[in-house]
């Protein structure tokens, strides 16, 4: 197969890029696991299991060979859950050349390592010219047809053409910038805050916590963002606040629905249990957590999140703690200094 | 340089330096020409005796006339005579017989090499200065060494002291290395035996003065031409040595960046050994010879610090004899430790000098300088951005390859000591102070070491530092007490120094540069994630 593009991960943000590239008019190959889902999607041109009855556009081919789908093609996607990234980063780069294109459209940090996925990408592929994709896109929205806009980042300039050429349209519009820490991490944190504001709409509040949880959210995230490396402006990006915004908005996202179903009540695991898969915010806030201690930074509505995943306290008197906390200047140049006379 | 390379190494570079040039047209000529002109005159108005300095004033003036009224066929000879005129400069002599002499001559002629007068007296006087059973060289010897053959080296150490050539010249010919191509400092030549000894070690020359662009244009590509020719060669990252104590962190990308382009032109040229090795080096001392005048220029007022010193203890031969003696006496090593070598891309090379992934999959890294797709793109910028993640490994790869001495160790308890007696001074307050209440127990630092040296042996198990013997096996008092002798056998003031049962900060600021050769390693951090109320 001679392909332009490769998604690999056939879930339902990479059939959705696969399908946005094939619109383009790029000749796509779409890496999936399960032989049954490859035949339908190949006769078909749906992802029954993923986006319904949709229809795709033609020009994706699907494969449940990674070697056929990766090897000779200049651009190449990565698309799968964090936890498993790396082991297909290890098989991919088998078949990945130097000069290949390779992005990340994967949120998420590596639970031991803490690692964001494109680090993965350096570690165990040869691919040098990585970048990430990432921005406010819910794929029920793009399925639908309507317009969104995303980010792609990288410290190569022709990482950016090559994702632009590939999948910018008047549909989705492609922003490049090169802050490829900030952007990976924003995207990776913004899951936190969206617990938060699902546990916030659990307990009856509006607008004006989900503004401040968001608000005060991001600051934080932007914190340790900065402190990691990250540039503070990615954070006032399609990358920072507007994927946060949509992640906190939208109340069918996994992680808003964590966090109302344990702010009304329920445990953990009967959450994840309802919702048939961990949602990756769960398992950020403890990594973010873990590299606020490390860095120094103080990180308080993501330590309530974790006080409330861990179930000892009650959301109310978390919030009431939140809360609580002595008046702050909001422009951190001492975020540790407390207002006074 | 080997002769025969010389005139076709000059042609080359002017070849490239002027082409580069006129390539942007009129205006980048006279500009070019123009900076040169300016650079030029304003050092030498600065500098020459007043006899040089008219007849090289009138010979700048000419070039100036013809600037303002040559054509650009005028200009670009003007340019090109220019261009030639540094480039030779540069160059130096290269006589493989030679070598092999001066690094039998090291141990007694280590004065001779080191200071413009008398070698004679200091030779008969101290025959004993036997650097040889000082120098270790560890690390990833074997590898580098197996990869001679196979391309070109670039080897890359860090940057302490002016001893390091030194140590670097005698300790890689001990090893079997072949010698290597590095810049030098002009200074160091104007000693007629040194200068022969310099350039036959193959040195060539460096002249700090020169600020004219151009000029630095010529030295990058002298050193790519170099690299091109197939000549091993040596740069510090670094740029000059650390004036902090800290070990590099921000590296001089320029002429680390030559390595893709050298690489790309032998492709192109299809030349038999086209691959080059970077080889990351660290060199550890127990003591450092200029410590009191780097850690001094360090703190200077922002804008007073000097880029080049050369009058520091490195130009006393009393204080470089003091400092061997105190090495001898404390039968202190200096470690040179070689790291795994790299390819310019930052890719690990196994020993035959093939670039390999993680997984041990062998990557062709001619991919590397093509476009998505295959074609050879290129891509200035792309390849210096690959230039700047080797950069990354670098860093990495020194932090792993130091040896932590007991004065590091101990300086480092002692001034974090300090910081949590005084949490509300900045640095400069808190080198500044000093009452003699503001003294430590000596019991309490000896605890403070123990704990230091705990999160070191982690650090060691998991390959992220070495350590020295010392530092291994001895316990905390014992190293307050080695740290002490240290320094009191060779800096004028010692870092610290004790009082019956208490430890005083005799000199704070020596005791930050010991302190910051462990920053890096977050030693000391919290575990605890920041809690606020």
């Amino acid at each position: 197969m001679q392909a332009d593009v490769a998604v690999l991960g056939g879930g339902s943000w990479g059939t959705i890029l696969a399908h946005l590239a094939a619109h383009n008019g790029q000749r796509t190959a779409l890496w999936m696991r399960n032989p049954q889902a490859c035949e339908t999607l190949n006769a078909t041109h749906t992802n029954p299991r993923y986006l319904g009855e949709t229809l795709l556009a033609e020009g994706i081919t699907a494969t449940t060979e990674l070697g056929e789908a990766v090897r000779g093609t200049p651009v190449v996607i990565f698309c799968v859950p964090s936890k498993a990234s790396r082991a297909v980063a290890r098989q991919a780069g088998e078949f990945l050349t130097g000069d290949q294109v390779v992005l990340s459209a994967t949120k998420g940090l590596e639970p031991e390592s803490f690692h964001t996925v494109t680090e993965l990408l350096r570690a165990e592929t040869c691919a040098l010219k990585i970048g990430a994709i990432s921005g406010p896109n819910l794929a029920k929205e793009i399925v639908r047809g309507q317009p969104s806009a995303t980010v792609v980042a990288s410290r190569f300039r022709e990482v950016i053409v090559r994702a632009t050429e590939a999948l910018h349209s008047s549909l989705f519009r492609i922003y490049g910038q090169d802050d490829l820490r900030g952007v990976e991490l924003a995207g990776a944190l913004k899951n936190v805050i969206a617990i938060a504001c699902g546990a916030a709409a659990g307990l009856g509040f509006g607008h004006n916590v989900r503004a401040m949880l968001v608000t005060r959210g991001l600051a934080e995230i932007q914190r340790l963002g900065v402190k990691l490396g990250a540039d503070p402006l990615t954070f006032s990006g399609l990358a920072g606040v507007g994927d946060l915004l949509v992640t906190c908005s939208s109340e069918l996202s996994r992680n808003f629905r964590v966090g109302r179903g344990v702010a009304q009540g329920k445990t953990l695991d009967q959450v994840v249990e309802e919702l048939g898969e961990v949602a990756e915010g769960v398992n950020t806030t403890r990594v973010a957590l873990a590299l606020a201690g490390r860095e120094d930074v103080a990180m308080p509505i993501t330590e309530a999140v974790k006080d409330l995943l861990d179930g000892k306290v009650a959301a109310q008197e978390i919030l009431q703690d939140l809360m609580g906390r002595a008046a702050r200047y909001e422009i951190d140049f001492d975020y540790t200094a407390e207002v006074s006379s | 340089m080997r002769a025969e390379d010389q005139n076709r190494a000059v042609a080359e570079v002017v070849s490239r330096v002027v082409g580069k040039v006129t390539k942007g047209g009129s205006q980048s000529l006279e500009r070019a020409l123009a900076e040169t002109i300016y650079h030029e005159r304003k050092r030498i108005e600065r500098s020459s005796s007043s006899r040089s300095r008219a007849k090289q004033l009138s010979a700048w003036d000419r070039r100036r006339s013809q600037l303002v009224r040559g054509s650009d066929t005028v200009r670009r000879r003007v340019l090109e005579d220019l261009v030639t005129r540094f480039t030779r400069e540069v160059l130096g002599n290269f006589d493989p017989k030679v070598h092999a002499m001066a690094t039998r001559a090291v141990p007694f002629g280590l004065s001779a090499l080191l200071h413009a007068s008398s070698p004679q007296q200091l030779l008969h006087r101290f025959p004993q200065l036997g650097l040889d059973d000082r120098i270790e060289v560890n690390g990833a010897v074997d590898h580098a060494r197996a990869l001679q053959d196979k391309g070109t080296l670039v080897c890359v150490p860090t940057h302490s002291s002016n001893l390091d050539s030194i140590v670097l010249g005698y300790g890689m010919h001990e090893q079997g290395f072949p010698p290597l191509l590095y810049g030098a400092g002009l200074n160091l030549f104007k000693n007629p035996l040194v200068g022969y000894f310099m350039r036959n070690l193959g040195a060539y020359t460096v002249d700090r003065r020169k600020t004219a662009p151009i000029y630095k244009q010529v030295l990058k590509e002298y050193a790519g031409v170099a690299l091109e020719f197939g000549y091993h060669s040596l740069f510090f990252p670094g740029g000059t040595r650390s004036r902090s104590g800290e070990i590099e962190t921000k590296l001089k990308l320029g002429l680390l960046g030559t390595t893709i382009p050298a690489y790309a032109n032998s492709l192109a040229l299809k030349r038999p050994k086209p691959k080059l090795f970077v080889v990351p080096m660290v060199l550890s001392y127990e003591l450092v010879l200029e410590a009191e005048t780097l850690i001094d220029d360090h703190l200077q007022a922002e804008g007073k610090a000097r880029y080049i010193i050369t009058d520091d203890e490195f130009s006393s031969p009393l204080r470089v004899f003091q400092f061997m003696r105190g090495i001898l006496e404390l039968d202190a090593r200096i470690y040179l430790t070689l790291l795994p070598p790299r390819d310019p891309f930052g890719n690990p090379v196994d020993e035959e000098g093939r670039s390999v992934d993680a997984s041990g999959r062998e990557i062709d890294i001619s991919r590397y300088l093509c476009a998505a797709g295959g074609e050879p793109a290129d891509d200035p910028h792309r390849d210096q951005e690959y230039t700047r993640e080797l950069g990354q490994h670098l860093v990495a790869d020194y932090l792993r390859g130091n040896t932590v001495f007991p004065t590091h160790l101990v300086a480092f308890a002692a001034f974090s000591a300090l910081e949590e007696m005084h949490p509300q001074r900045d640095l400069y307050r808190l080198l500044r102070s000093g009452a003699e209440d503001e003294s430590l127990l000596f019991g309490d630092l000896a605890r403070r070491c123990d704990g230091i040296r705990e999160q070191l042996l982690q650090l060691e198990a998991a390959g992220r530092v070495r350590l020295s013997r010392r530092v291994r096996s001895l316990d905390g008092g014992d190293l307050v007490v080695h740290a002490l002798r240290s320094w009191g056998t060779y800096h004028t003031r010692p870092a610290l120094s004790r009082r019956g049962d208490r430890i005083d900060a005799t000199d704070r600021n020596l005791l930050l540069y010991y302190r910051n050769r462990l920053t890096g390693y977050a030693l000391g951090r919290r575990e605890e994630p920041c809690r606020q109320t």
